[in-house]
């Protein structure tokens, strides 16, 4: 080891500490032993070392940083546990209306039932509508309603065959087209009125608890009176003004 | 693990030296409370991950080196200027003054020295860190910790003593 080597090495020695447990330390140290050059600046090198060491120690905190420390860290454990009782209420809050909204949606009518399709046909009816086809040819209604895809291969009852068809229309039912044949029963037709017996048909699987094959099932709803049955993959709502007695004869 | 470890005593125990190492590297007291602050706060918040009690210390050091080094990419202010090229800025630090450096002394001519120098010299100074230690708190190994103490010390006590012979003061090596 030189002399230039034992002063680079030496660079690293701090007096005091655990440094010259380091072999090149005490190799090195030990040759400032020898050579008065060397003592010589490693004696400089120590007291440079020690006004360094010291300088630094002499950075001092600015007065009540620690209690800032502290105290800030009080507030934001505070404002942590505030937080967590906000995202604990949120929680419970969602969880109630989770409960609520399972309660109550099972319980909610359902606006795809039969009952609901046969309001909304009676009131097609009473409110008004435009018949897309007029016409007194029956076959010429169910051509038009296969064109347009809508139910058309329904079948009438034997004095619904016999009875006037004065056109139809195509209805919508949540997306589900509905064919409405209007008819005539012969009575005098109120003034812009062409018919006065409407039958509604549908695919039965569009409309939950749909009346099943059998008997006819009567309604009344408002002045209208409904007869329901189904037949087939079809179901067929009748409505006329009119009680049951009225609507069965066409059945 | 550390979670034992009592906020409070931490803060007492350390804030000063953690302060000490933040000025050295910010050379700016609200910045240095800043960091000192921060390194408590990620403290209370990850403290708990940490599984040996007996390296709280170097955890500390190393966190709030970390921010400030996060501060830094952040911040644009502080051009790199290579020593060579600042020479004529250094302060001047008279020889038989060396011996009676004060704080802001220390400080200023630490500041002139490149920053990858900066904080291993501080630990060197501070807390007489071992070099493993400080290769633990810079996440460096031993070797470039070595290195980088060499010369940033040779510089140091160039300037402080004028002597342009000190050992170390050549360009910096590749870092490793």
């Amino acid at each position: 080891m030189n002399l230039d080597e034992a002063k680079t090495i030496l660079l690293l020695y701090r007096p005091g500490t655990t440094d010259p447990d380091d072999p090149e330390i005490t190799e090195a140290l030990a040759l400032a032993k020898q050579n008065p050059e060397l003592t010589r600046w490693l004696v400089e090198h120590c007291a440079r070392q020690e006004a360094l060491r010291a300088g630094f120690r002499k950075i001092s905190p600015p007065a009540g940083l620690k209690e800032q420390i502290i105290s800030e860290q009080a507030a934001r454990g505070k404002t942590a546990v505030r937080r967590q009782r906000a995202v604990f209420a949120a929680m419970v809050a969602v969880v109630l209306l989770a409960g609520v909204a399972l309660f109550w949606l099972p319980h909610r009518q359902s606006t795809d039932t039969y009952a609901v399709y046969r309001n909304r046909m009676a009131s097609v009816a009473l409110r008004g509508y435009g018949m897309d086809l007029l016409t007194n040819n029956p076959a010429s209604v169910r051509g038009y309603l296969a064109r347009n895809h809508a139910p058309a291969d329904y079948v009438l009852t034997a004095p619904l065959d016999k009875t006037a068809v004065s056109g139809c229309a195509i209805e919508d039912w949540q997306g589900t087209k509905v064919s409405m044949i209007c008819f005539r029963t012969g009575k005098p037709l109120p003034p812009g009125e062409q018919s006065d017996l409407w039958l509604f048909v549908i695919d039965r699987s569009r409309v939950k608890d749909a009346p099943p094959a059998g008997s006819p099932q009567f309604t009344q709803v408002n002045r209208l009176g409904m007869m329901s049955w189904t037949v087939g993959d079809k179901l067929y709502v009748l409505g006329t003004e009119g009680d049951e007695p009225t609507l069965r004869k066409y059945l | 693990m550390a979670e034992g470890v009592d906020f409070e005593s931490l803060v007492a125990c350390y804030y000063e030296p953690l302060y000490q190492f933040a000025f050295s590297l910010a050379r700016d007291e609200a910045e240095a409370c800043d960091l000192t602050q921060q390194t408590f706060c990620i403290w209370a918040a990850k403290g708990h991950q940490l599984r040996d009690p007996s390296k709280v210390k170097t955890w500390l050091f190393t966190t709030l080196h970390r921010e400030f080094l996060g501060s830094r990419r952040r911040q644009t202010r502080f051009p790199h200027i290579e020593l060579e090229q600042a020479t004529a800025e250094l302060p001047s630090v008279a020889p038989v003054t060396a011996n009676r450096l004060d704080a802001a002394q220390v400080i200023e001519t630490l500041a002139c020295l490149d920053e990858i120098y900066q904080a291993p010299v501080a630990l060197f100074y501070l807390q007489d860190y071992s070099y493993l230690e400080i290769a633990a708190i810079l996440d460096v190994p031993l070797g470039t910790v070595k290195s980088r103490l060499t010369r940033g010390l040779g510089r140091l006590h160039q300037m402080l003593s004028g002597d342009t012979t000190v050992p170390g003061n050549q360009p910096p090596p590749p870092t490793s």
